[in-house]
This record gives structure tokens, C-alpha cells and sequence, in this order.
């Protein structure tokens, strides 16, 4: 695995903002609130890496906010109004989310249309679906009927590792979320899959030059149609998170999580000229934003100054990204010169 | 990805990761000595005042005149005490929002929090989780389905049915009607539908709703939208806004039309602005409600239970206001004083 300058950087910042709101926030560095972050951003830098994959083959995905609120309404309807038991739920909620990402990755190659118009028709095309679906609306009475299937609720699981391990005796230990175990698998399986693969570096060859590598004799479509359909079973990840949080869906679940999956990619260094960029990034970029904006609630600053804050964080991210790049260029052109 | 690995951007990892190893150490060293007390699920400190002070926040949904208007009657309350500390946070309209703010003042240790929830359903598990850690939970206008402290809200159902009666009197008990609606999905909507629908059924069946069109609880919205029916009902003889925003969308598309006084056009709510204009014999009439009172009722209570240290879970059964209000008209709107308008 190569470790970017851009990488090491990252993680030095988010140690960095680490250290000072633990000095500067009041209860900041307790327990409580590392289990907080956890569990209130795990989802979301599953949701990042999932975006990292279209971004890589040179694309964006703006709809996977509503994919979210889609699998989120079906797992509701199957729930509640069919009465299918989790264990058929998780999966087909998966297949809805992957089928989703499909049609974007589909709409983009087969009908030539520029990811951001692609993906912006399906935002407003899955947010429609939402609404028409919703068991909410179908059935009034379910406005105020939990979901209770173990299977779908039992994501919301804690575990106390702490006191298991005999931790708990010398500091209090956080209770770690499942979400937070998920989104570590989701990680390994999805950097694996990067790196390790064929597939991984197809993506990667696409991203960098699409024309280069259909030259090179990779099918450009089937990879950019699987990395769209990768960004939307995340999304279904992150769906049944949220579901089992709320122990519900509404029609405005996920809605501008795009924005946030984005910026969290971008914060970790993925390029958004392709080609560049690890889940590791996306993902550590997730709770840097999470931790910047407890830190912050924490201290009493007004979240009109929060949104500000994350907006500088994203142009402080660009913006180094953007330094690495041309220094980089500027170093291969001081090679050159030399080698000539 | 496949950058080349120099030497260096090697160590500068190794040197990345010691050092925020340190930093990491440095903010856990902050969880020793902090021991939990009771038995809490999972891992949440019991609420109690930080010293002599009290923390209490209010999450509202979004920045509206409503929230706005019961923030300032809980501060009318708390200030005075000079005991409570308090914050307005923003819930962004959204549910992961509103549950990430409920997390962090369970962790601050609140003594009470005031909630609007978006969803009855979505913020109930976090509800469970402020009370387990000994929170006392106030809800504003919509109720969520965890028993909790109390809940104070406006008459939405009753109020509307009274709306839907004034209104077709004024209608002369026939014509057409058209509502505009706040987005599906909300309890709030329901009860206001509702009971406007049902309360034209009781009162005046004679009156037909030809249109029930979303105008995102929205003035500007509520414009396009009300064009758009009188295109297709050019008789329409009323419209009801779920909100005073829309009716004051509606007001406006009347005032383009030259149809104010033809165009009977109530709200619901009874925001200042909506006031000024039934005094202009503009809009017809809404349902006042007094939100600072409103606010001001669930910062007294939530002082009751902080500091007369009653635990967050103790309560027999949820405790359940239902704000008093007028139909606000031409006829007694002045009735209203300067300082109960919001």
C-alpha cells in the first residue's frame, strides 16, 4: 500500500485537532464522546468510501444521499408493511442499493451522460421514488410505528470492550458501535479490493486516463458501471445503519449526506481528477469532520461558524492536494530537464 | 494512488504516526479518572448540574419563527435564574443532525433537554438514551413515541378543525377550497390536514377541496404553487395554508390577482406577520397560538425537574399540554398585544 504525502499529512491534522479540542472542549476527550463520533460517523465514512469509487474512475456521484433515502424506505416498507423478516430484508436492501448505483454507472456509459448530470437526474429521480414508496404515506398509522426485527435493529449494537478486556478497571473505555466494526470491515474488503485486485488498478488506469486504458484493453465500462454500483451498496450499508439507529426511516433520510461523503473524500486526498486516492483517506477524513464539528458543539460555537469551519477544512484539503500536485509536476519537470 | 514511495514520505508516515499516537494518548489521558456512576447502557455518565449550574439546550428542527419564538419564552424563564446555563441548537432538518446533538448533551451532561423533533419514531432510541442517563427530556409540538418528561404543543388538530368552520363561514358554506401543505412525512402536517378536512366534513360539507398541493412550508413556494391552481380552478373561493408563511404566499398571489376580499385565505400558526396582515384586511384569519408562552410553560417545568432534582424516568405517565388559542380575525385581532405577537 503506497502512503501518500497527503495521507500522512491528514492524519497528522486529525491528531492535531485531536489534541486541541481535547485541551480546549469541555469533556471533548471522554469516553462518551469518542463512543459519539463512532457511532455518529461511522456511516458516513462508509458513505465516503463508497463516493472515493466514482471520484477514482473520474466521476462524481450526487444521488447516493437519496440511494440511502431509497434502501431506506424499502427496508421500511418490507419492514413494517410486508412483515419480511430481517434476514431477507438485509440482503435484498443491498441488492436495491448496488442496483441504484447500477443505473448511475449505466446512464453514464451507455448514454454518454457527464457523471454530475447523471447522478444529479437520479438524485432528484430516487428522492421522487422515495416519496412514492413511502409505507409512511401508504399506511399513516406507521408514522409512529418502530421497526423492531432484531435482525435490522441489532446493528445498533454496543459493545464493551473495555470491560471485557479488564480496561474498565484502570480508565473508562468506550462502548465501540457495531457501525464502527462495520465500516472497518467495509475498509478492509474495499481497500483490498483496490489495491490487491485487478480490478483495483483498473480503476485507477481509468481514472488516470480512460483513453490509455481501453487502449490497454480494460473494459472502461464495466468498471466505471461496478465502481458506481460499489458507491451505491455503501450507501445501503449506511442505510441500514441509520434505520437501526432510528429504529425507522423517513423521506428525507440521507438527504445532502452527498455533500458530506464528498467533502469527506476529498479532505482524504482523493483526487477529483481520478486516478488518486485510498479508502483510508475517505474514511479518516469522516471523523475529522465529525470531530471538528463535536469540538465545536462542545465549546458553544454557533453551527453557522461550524459550516464555515468545515468549509475551510475542504479548501484547506483541496487546496494542499492541489500544492502536492505541483510540486509533483514541478519535480518531474526538474527530472527531465535533468535526464535531457 | 501509484505514486512512487520516496524514502522520505516513508518516514514522514513513521513520524506521522508517533506523533499522533501522542496526540491521541494526550486526549485519552482525559477518560482516567472520570468513573461512571450506576449502572448505564452504554457508557453514559449520569446528567447532574456541572457545580451549582444547570445546562439546558433547546434542538429545534430548523431557524423558524416558531422555534425562534420559544427560545426566547424558555430564556424569558431560565435568565432570571441564573443557575441554568443555556444554548439554541440547530437540528439542520435533519434526523442524523438532531440525534448527533443528543448524543453530545448527554455527554455534556444536561439537565434537561428541549426537542423538536423531526420525527416522532427517528429520536425516540435517543430520548431512551438521555433519560437512561438521567435527562429529562421536553418536547415541542411534536411528541415522539418514547414517554419522556412532558410535552407541550400547540392545538394543532382542534385548532384546524376550527379554522376549516371559520373559514366557511366566511365561504357562505359552499365553494371551492385548496390547501397548501407542508412535505408528507411529518405529524404535525397530518394533524393539521386533518382536522381542517374533517372539521369542513362536521361544519361544511357543501365545500369541495380541490387541490392539496406540497409548498414546502415555503412563501415563495406557496406562490408558484397557488398559480398554478388557480390556473386549473380560476373559481376557487379559499385557500388554507398548513403554515402562516404559505397563507402569506397565497396572500401575495391574491394581492397580484386583485383577488383579496373575493379570496378567503386562512393560516395556521399566528406569526406577527400574519397579525399585521389580518389587520390589513388581507389575510382572513389563523390560529394564534402564544409561543412565548408556550416556550415559557417548558422552561418552568424543565426547572422544576432540574432543580427540584427529579429523575428523568420517574414520571407515572408523560405529561401532555395543549396550548390554549384563538382563531385570530379581522373582528379580534386587536385583541392580541404587542408584546404576545412573535
Amino acid at each position: 500500500m503506497t502512503i501518500r504525502p497527503a495521507s500522512a499529512t491528514l492524519v497528522l491534522f486529525f491528531a492535531g485537532v485531536v489534541a486541541v479540542f481535547s485541551v480546549s472542549a469541555p469533556r471533548f476527550a471522554t469516553a462518551t464522546n469518542i463512543e459519539n463520533l463512532m457511532s455518529g460517523f461511522s456511516f458516513v465514512a462508509i458513505l465516503a468510501m463508497g463516493e472515493a469509487f466514482p471520484i477514482l474512475v473520474r466521476g462524481i456521484d450526487l444521488s447516493i444521499g437519496a440511494i440511502v433515502g431509497v434502501v431506506g424506505m424499502v427496508v421500511f416498507d418490507m419492514t413494517l408493511i410486508f412483515h419480511l423478516p430481517g434476514y431477507v430484508v438485509l440482503p435484498i436492501a443491498l441488492v436495491i442499493g448496488a442496483l441504484a448505483g447500477v443505473v448511475n454507472g449505466a446512464l453514464i456509459v451507455f448514454l454518454r451522460l457527464q457523471p454530475f448530470i447523471a447522478t444529479l437526474a437520479t438524485l432528484a429521480a430516487y428522492r421522487g421514488l422515495i416519496y412514492a414508496i413511502s409505507g409512511r404515506q401508504l399506511v399513516p398509522g406507521l408514522t409512529t410505528t418502530p421497526i423492531r426485527d432484531s435482525w435490522i435493529i441489532g446493528i445498533e449494537t454496543y459493545f464493551d470492550l473495555g470491560g471485557r478486556l479488564g480496561v474498565s478497571k484502570l480508565l473508562t473505555m468506550p462502548w465501540f458501535p457495531l457501525s464502527f466494526f462495520i465500516m472497518l470491515t467495509v475498509f478492509a474488503v474495499l481497500q483490498t479490493l483496490l489495491v490487491k485486485t485487478r480490478f483495483g488498478r483498473d480503476v485507477q488506469a481509468v481514472g488516470g486516463n480512460s483513453e490509455a486504458a481501453r487502449l490497454a484493453g480494460i473494459d472502461v465500462r464495466l468498471v466505471t458501471v461496478v465502481a458506481y454500483g460499489i458507491a451505491g451498496i455503501c450507501a445501503a450499508i449506511a442505510a441500514l445503519i441509520l434505520v437501526a439507529r432510528f429504529t425507522t426511516s423517513t423521506e428525507a433520510l440521507g438527504a445532502g449526506m452527498e455533500l458530506t461523503a464528498i467533502a469527506s473524500a476529498v479532505i482524504g486526498g482523493v483526487s477529483l481528477t481520478g486516478g488518486v486516492g485510498s479508502m483510508f483517506g475517505p474514511a479518516v477524513g469522516a471523523f475529522l469532520l465529525g470531530a471538528v464539528l463535536l469540538g465545536l458543539t462542545l465549546e458553544g460555537v454557533p453551527q453557522f461558524v461550524q459550516q464555515i469551519t468545515t468549509g475551510i477544512v475542504l479548501l484547506a484539503a483541496v487546496g494542499y492536494d492541489r500544492l502536492l500536485l505541483l510540486r509533483q509536476k514541478s519535480g518531474h519537470a526538474v527530472g527531465h530537464a535533468k535526464v535531457g | 494512488m501509484v505514486d512512487d514511495k520516496p524514502a522520505s514520505d516513508r518516514r514522514s508516515f513513521f513520524k506521522t504516526v508517533v506523533l499522533g499516537s501522542a496526540a491521541l494518548a494526550g486526549a485519552a489521558s482525559g477518560m482516567f479518572g472520570v468513573p461512571i456512576a450506576g449502572v448505564q447502557s452504554p457508557g453514559i455518565p449520569l446528567a447532574r448540574a456541572e457545580g451549582d449550574r444547570y445546562k439546558m439546550a433547546f434542538i429545534q428542527w430548523q431557524p423558524h419563527t416558531v422555534p425562534a419564538a420559544w427560545s426566547k419564552g424558555i430564556e424569558e424563564v431560565l435568565k432570571p435564574q441564573q443557575v441554568v446555563d443555556y444554548e439554541l441548537l440547530d437540528g439542520q432538518n435533519k434526523v442524523e443532525v438532531q440525534a448527533s446533538l443528543m448524543d453530545t448533551l448527554v455527554n455534556q451532561g444536561a439537565a434537561v433537554i428541549f426537542l423538536q423533533p423531526i420525527d416522532s419514531v427517528a429520536l425516540a432510541p435517543s430520548i431512551a438514551k438521555a433519560k437512561r442517563a438521567g435527562i429529562s427530556v421536553i418536547t415541542l409540538n411534536i411528541d415522539a413515541t418514547e414517554p419522556h418528561a412532558a410535552h407541550v404543543e400547540m392545538n394543532h388538530y382542534f385548532g384546524a378543525m376550527d379554522i376549516a368552520k371559520a373559514m366557511g363561514d366566511a365561504m357562505g358554506g359552499k365553494g371551492k377550497v385548496a390547501i397548501l401543505n407542508a412535505p408528507p412525512g411529518i405529524i404535525i402536517r397530518d394533524q393539521r390536514t386533518n382536522g381542517f378536512v374533517d372539521g369542513l366534513k362536521k361544519h361544511h360539507p357543501n365545500i369541495q377541496v380541490v387541490a392539496d398541493q406540497v409548498a414546502d412550508w415555503d412563501r415563495k413556494k406557496a406562490q408558484d404553487v397557488l398559480n398554478t391552481i388557480l390556473a386549473a380552478n380560476p373559481d376557487l373561493g379559499g385557500v388554507y395554508g398548513v403554515n402562516d408563511s404559505m397563507a402569506l404566499g397565497a396572500v401575495d398571489v391574491a394581492k397580484e390577482k386583485k383577488l383579496i376580499g373575493k379570496l378567503v385565505i386562512f393560516g395556521n400558526d399566528g406569526e406577527a406577520g400574519a397579525l399585521e396582515s389580518i389587520a390589513a384586511g388581507e389575510l382572513t384569519g389563523t390560529q394564534y397560538t402564544d409561543v412565548y408562552q408556550q416556550g415559557r410553560l417548558a422552561a418552568a417545568a424543565a426547572v422544576v425537574l432540574a432543580t427540584g432534582g427529579v429523575p428523568a424516568g420517574s414520571f407515572a405517565k408523560q405529561s401532555h399540554l395543549l396550548m390554549p388559542y384563538v382563531i385570530a380575525t379581522k373582528a379580534n385581532v386587536g385583541t392580541i398585544q404587542p408584546s404576545q405577537r412573535w
